[in-house]
């Protein structure tokens, strides 16, 4: 049974590492440009001038992130929540735990709590599930007319694009922000970016040390998940198709650092981004919400 | 002798490896500090263990990402310029 199960994995890794080595190979009669993965062309434009709402790559990974969280939780309640959990409902159940307890409990206060839960949970989600769904090859390349069945086979992250970490951290910041204005009043919260028992002529430039850091949590929090999911794949792919990048055929010797780092991305890396992204969100709210009356 | 090639490439190249490396430094130093201080803590407290390793989680997400700073910056050098 042990030999068995040994033998199994080094099989699976014998496997794995051959697909990474399958695009290199197949790209090259081609130009292999890494970069290539993050081109999001559009699939259905809708293009209003001022604003571009197209379908692209990025569009389409979120609404399939959307849709497996949504339809799994309506699908598993729906078939009854049975007092000794199956398999699907413990995955429900762990989730549920993992972010009421260890996300939300720890930042939030009690008074806003079940106002602010909603929002992390879901933020947690939504990011655990574009990021490990990110690590499966599909035929999404937007440079070819239409899916292609057998084709361009693809690796994408949502949140490895810019537009979209920053709209999310765009969503905390208004979220921390409402609640800081809310709980201390407009000129209030600007107060307690002040530390008492500072003296006159410092306070001056600590204001506008704590104001920036305040902004420069916008930026933090976005470029956090966007450089790590970007780095992740970059290295992925540079590692894969070493060879083609060297010139050589030593570059080979790339490809068990990349089946190593895809375990390591995939395994570690895509959900602690989400966990932390949450919770920082969280602890932002938290920390604006808390009246230090 | 005159050195041969296209300058624009090869200070990309070198600025592409520079950011890797001098912004892997100070992290590095970080990550480390954390873990060792964490098994420390460990080492006191045993019963402490799942806290500690929540906020040592925290910490490295944190430390990790000021890598990520340096290397996004020789990514737009490299790709972008």
């Amino acid at each position: 049974m042990r030999a068995a199960a040994s033998r199994m994995k080094w099989w699976l890794i014998a496997t794995f590492g051959l697909l990474l080595a399958v695009p290199a190979l197949a790209s090259a009669a081609e130009e292999f440009d890494p970069a290539e993965e993050f081109e999001v062309g559009s699939y259905i434009p809708i293009d209003l001038g001022f604003i571009d709402l197209s379908i692209n790559k990025a569009v389409l990974y979120m609404l399939v992130s959307s849709a497996i969280i949504i339809l799994f939780g309506v699908f598993v309640v729906r078939g009854g929540l049975k007092m000794k959990p199956n398999k699907a409902q413990n995955v429900l159940e762990i989730s549920y735990e993992f972010a009421e307890q260890q996300i939300a409990g720890v930042t939030l206060p009690e008074r806003v709590f079940t106002k602010w839960f909603p929002y992390l949970a879901t933020l947690f989600l939504f990011v655990a599930v574009n990021n490990l769904i990110s690590f499966i090859p599909l035929p999404t390349a937007p440079h070819t007319d239409t899916f292609q069945v057998v084709g361009d086979l693809g690796l994408y992250a949502a949140t490895a694009n810019i537009n979209v970490t920053l709209a999310l951290a765009l969503m905390t910041f208004v979220a921390f922000l409402w609640e800081g204005f809310g709980t201390h009043g407009f000129v209030g919260y600007f107060k307690t970016l002040i530390p008492p028992g500072s003296s006159k002529g410092i306070t001056p430039f600590i204001f506008v040390l704590e104001l920036l850091s305040q902004v420069l949590r916008l930026v933090s929090l976005s470029v956090r998940l966007f450089a790590n999911m970007l780095a992740g794949h970059l290295l992925i792919i540079m590692a894969a198709g070493f060879s083609i990048l060297v010139g050589s055929l030593l570059g080979v010797l790339g490809i068990p650092f990349a089946v190593f780092f895809y375990v390591f991305e995939w395994v570690l890396v895509a959900g602690l981004q989400a966990f932390i992204f949450a919770l920082l969100s969280g602890i932002y709210i938290g920390y604006a919400a808390q009246s230090e009356h | 002798m005159a050195l041969e090639g296209n300058i624009v490439d090869a200070s990309k190249a070198l600025t592409l490896g520079l950011a890797t490396g001098l912004g892997a430094i100070g992290p590095g130093i970080g990550v480390g500090y954390i873990f060792g201080k964490t098994v420390e803590s460990v080492a006191r407290q045993p019963e402490l263990r799942g806290d500690l390793l929540s906020i040592t989680f925290l910490g490295l997400a944190l430390t990790e990402a000021i890598t990520f700073y340096a290397l996004l910056m020789g990514f737009v050098a490299f790709f972008l310029v």
